[in-house]
């Protein structure tokens, strides 16, 4: 050497050490390791396969250990200064860099699946051998978790005649072997620096399997306890078997900062990846979850705090919307229960993210879909009210302490939270609405449509309905009702309702009075029945349905009577009967037999109409009493329950007095005439009546100007029409709607793309 | 057969016996109350002038208060005057 030296040829050395070492790698050494593990593929037995493994890695070593040990000495001599060198690092580097390139360039798959065959099974019996060492504690503590034990042994298959660690029969478990091969190999690979390169890719596979496995067994479906704890100390399991792996198995190697550093890392890496995959089932199942509300929140606090330490918000929002949009909105689904859900979901994203701005973006498509459903106003105001099956959730809500109301919802943030914990929105929220972000349940109902009004048009009607239907004078429980919304909505909002109530009170005054004048009447004076009423101030109360009913003489006249008795309480007014409206108690005398009913006017009417001839057809009727024919037929299905009238022939009733026990009762289709018994004008009632205003304008634009096309009408209307004090907005097409009832009505014509009106009309 | 008729619970609306439906003076119907009031009816009385004109009572008095000279009706503009 010192000769190389004195002709300056000692940089040759290290050149040359390195030919060689090519060259034996690539002819020999290579092809040797990989004969070695190509005979794998023919033997089956698994075990057979490890002893293999190991043989071809010891081989692998015995080649190269010549070179290392050179390698060294090389090391030794560029220390003692007789080489020049690059650096004995680097040279080192080098030469691990050549065994990666040359002997692992390209790997089979199937030395791939090798290692990573050897790795699970090392790594399921190491778990397997510490569980054992938990069950002896865990016998020692007599059976604390008994579940925890009973699910182990399920999964160890301790009944079994299997090993659970290397799946072959107890007697020839090879488990010690194996854990000692595992020892032998890990600590060939270190020591040619391969360790990495081999295995890494396989651990990672396997433990993600793992996990996801596990995950899949303990955790799918539940979701009323938190697995994070749990988790976590199966994770310090992993780690335990990795530093296996990676580490020598002396405790001095643990402390060294390189080790340690190792460990990190993996610790890091496998947490990461549990929190991700534990993330993605959770976001997988957040429907469930959020069906299951107030039982799933631990899962919902698990996801919130896995949420933080991964990015997976994004993918959070795409999948429940998507989840949303399959489950839930569809025509199959009852808007009670998809406002039922709309409620949950907006606790438990409050849960999940203070913000709410999950529960924006996520959930908007739940209120674009209810903005389409026709009663999910009346649903939640039947839910406010506490009158919807099922859910009390939103009267609960409403009688809730201290309420925001909804005139106020537009204060600042500013004045709400102090300004140190202001917190600035995430990514993914709109920037448009950041304005306002209410998590009060029944302002984010209202706000569907946003605007209260509709909300207390609904409550309105719904209140008059069952005012009218009730005749109790005396409603507690509205104005119960009353006094809350009033909190949430406003005194002028609830105004309406206020004098609704009212009227029920002064109602039941005047009655009160007008029966104490009767009682100072002699006998004979007194009206042969008591007749009570519920008096309304119309402007206040919403449209009335408009039906024709003539009543029986006695009625009108006993009617009379009570508005003479109004008149003269109350100058200056009168009264204005709504005669099909109302609620009458009689008792239907037979010959043998008397039925007490409650019933509505016009059923009323018809039975006492046979009082004075007890045979009538429905067209006789229909004249009387100036209801249409079939509207009255509806009606009479009534008395045909109640077996008291029968038809015979087809449009002939006639009074059955005397039942007939042998003959068998017809029945008779209970025709539900009770759903439309709304005493409030329907929606579309009242839409008419707005076109009717439109009627009027539109005859006399035709009057004038002879024909008209719809796109004209159209625009005359919004020029004339709805700048008017009272702005009634009609669209295009509820417009043509509109007219071409009044052409099927006979009432204009429409040909060539215009209408025109009759010409006997004009 | 015979029916006896235990009680009738009937549904009416009251309203003013009056010759127009609004109030020449506020527009507000006079089923209603005038924009002071909430509650119509007694506590938002129709008065009736000489002239056979009515307002809401408390518009009307409004309106009297704010005519310095002469009290007219705002209607016919003859000297106003309630009639009992």
């Amino acid at each position: 050497l010192e000769v190389l030296r004195s002709y300056d040829l000692h940089t040759i050395v290290e050149e040359w050490f390195m030919e060689v070492l090519q060259t034996d790698l690539q002819a020999n050494i290579g092809p040797e390791f990989w004969n070695c593990i190509q005979q794998y593929e023919n033997t089956a037995e698994e075990q057979q396969c490890s002893l293999l493994l190991l043989d071809a890695f010891c081989l692998l070593k015995r080649r190269l250990d010549p070179y290392l040990n050179s390698l060294e000495l090389l090391e030794r001599w560029t220390k003692a200064g007789l080489l020049l060198g690059t650096g004995a690092q680097m040279l080192q580097e080098k030469v691990y860099t050549m065994f990666k390139a040359i002997l692992f360039f390209s790997t089979t798959q199937s030395f791939q699946q090798m290692i990573q065959q050897f790795y699970s099974r090392t790594f399921r019996i190491y778990m397997r051998q510490w569980k054992k060492g938990e069950d002896v504690m865990n016998e020692c503590e007599s059976s604390m978790s008994e579940n925890e034990q009973e699910s182990d042994t399920e999964e160890g298959g301790g009944e079994s005649p299997l090993c659970a660690g290397c799946s072959s029969k107890r007697e020839e478990c090879w488990c010690p072997k194996a854990m000692e091969q595992f020892q032998q190999l890990n600590d060939i690979l270190r020591r040619l620096n391969l360790l990495e390169r081999v295995s890494a890719e396989a651990v990672t596979t396997i433990l993600h399997r793992m996990i996801e496995e596990r995950m899949e067994q303990r955790c799918r479906g539940e979701y009323e306890r938190s697995f994070l704890n749990e988790f976590q100390e199966w994770i310090e399991k992993v780690i335990g078997w990795l530093s296996r792996v990676f580490l020598q198995d002396s405790p001095s190697a643990r402390c060294t900062p390189e080790a340690n550093s190792t460990l990190k890392r993996w610790r890091c890496h496998v947490q990461r990846f549990f929190y991700r995959i534990y993330a993605s089932m959770r976001i997988e199942e957040l429907f469930s979850i959020i069906r299951d509300f107030p039982e799933s929140k631990p899962a919902v606090e698990d996801l919130k705090f896995c949420l933080e330490r991964t990015n997976q918000r994004q993918q959070l929002l795409s999948s429940l919307k998507s989840a949303l949009e399959m489950r839930l909105l569809h025509p199959g689904v009852n808007t009670s229960d998809i406002i039922t859900l709309y409620i949950s979901a907006i606790k438990a994203l409050r849960e999940l993210d203070p913000s709410m701005v999950i529960l924006e973006v996520a959930c908007e498509p739940i209120r674009k879909y209810l903005r389409t459903r026709e009663d999910t106003v009346r649903q939640i105001v039947a839910g406010l009210t506490g009158d919807a099956e099922g859910s009390g959730d939103l009267a609960n809500e409403l009688s809730k302490a201290d309420p925001v109301t909804l005139e106020n919802g537009q204060e600042s943030d500013d004045d709400i939270a102090d300004p140190e914990d202001w917190v600035p929105d995430p990514v993914d929220a709109d920037p448009e609405q950041s304005w306002r972000r209410s998590s009060d349940i029944i302002s984010l109902l209202v706000s569907i449509y946003g605007s209260k009004d509709l909300f207390i048009n609904e409550y309105r009607t719904l209140l008059a309905d069952r005012l009218l239907h009730q005749f109790n004078y005396s409603a507690e429980r509205e104005i119960r009702n009353v006094e809350l919304l009033k909190l949430r909505f406003g005194e002028a909002q609830m105004h309406y309702c206020e004098v609704m109530l009212k009227d029920m009170a002064d109602s039941r005054r005047i009655n009160a009075n007008i029966r104490d004048e009767e009682e100072k009447l002699p006998e004979e004076e007194r009206p042969p029945f008591s007749l009570v009423a519920v008096i309304l101030s119309s402007e206040f109360w919403p449209p009335l349905k408009e039906e024709k009913l003539e009543l029986p003489e006695q009625i009108k006249e006993a009617m009379e009577a009570y508005s003479k008795k109004y008149e003269k309480l109350k100058a200056m007014r009168t009264l204005n009967w709504k005669y099909h409206l109302g609620l009458v108690n009689l008792d239907v005398e037979l010959a043998d037999r008397t039925l007490s009913l409650s019933v509505s006017p016009v059923h009323a009417a018809i039975i006492l109409h046979f009082q004075t001839k007890s045979t009538w057809t429905l067209t006789e009727l229909s004249d009387v009493l100036k209801v249409p024919v079939t509207s009255l037929k509806r009606k009479m299905t009534l008395w045909l329950q109640q077996g008291v009238l029968r038809e015979d022939p087809q449009g002939t009733f006639t009074v059955i007095e005397e039942e007939q026990k042998d003959q068998l009762e017809k029945v008779v289709l209970i025709d539900s005439d009770e759903e439309g018994d709304s005493a409030m004008a329907s929606q579309a009632d009242q839409k008419e009546e707005e076109l009717q205003l439109f009627w009027t304008y539109i005859q006399a634009m035709l009057t004038n100007l002879e024909s008209l096309s719809l796109e004209r009408i159209h625009s005359m209307l919004k020029m004339f029409v709805m700048t008017g004090p009272v702005v009634t907005e009609i669209d295009i097409q509820e417009l043509q709607g509109f007219l071409q009832k009044k052409v099927r009505d006979q009432q204009l014509i429409y040909s060539g793309g215009v209408y025109r009106l009759p010409k006997n009309c004009s | 057969m015979r029916v006896r008729i235990r009680g009738w619970n009937g549904v009416a609306s009251w309203l003013w016996v009056a010759n127009d439906e609004n109030c020449g003076i506020c527009r507000m119907a006079f089923n209603g109350c005038c924009p002071d009031c909430k509650v119509p009816g007694d506590d938002c009385p129709l008065v009736w002038g000489q002239c056979s004109h009515c307002f809401h009572m408390h518009c009307i008095l409004k309106w009297l208060h704010a005519q310095q000279v002469q009290q007219h009706c705002p209607m016919c503009r003859q000297e106003w005057k309630f009639r009992e």
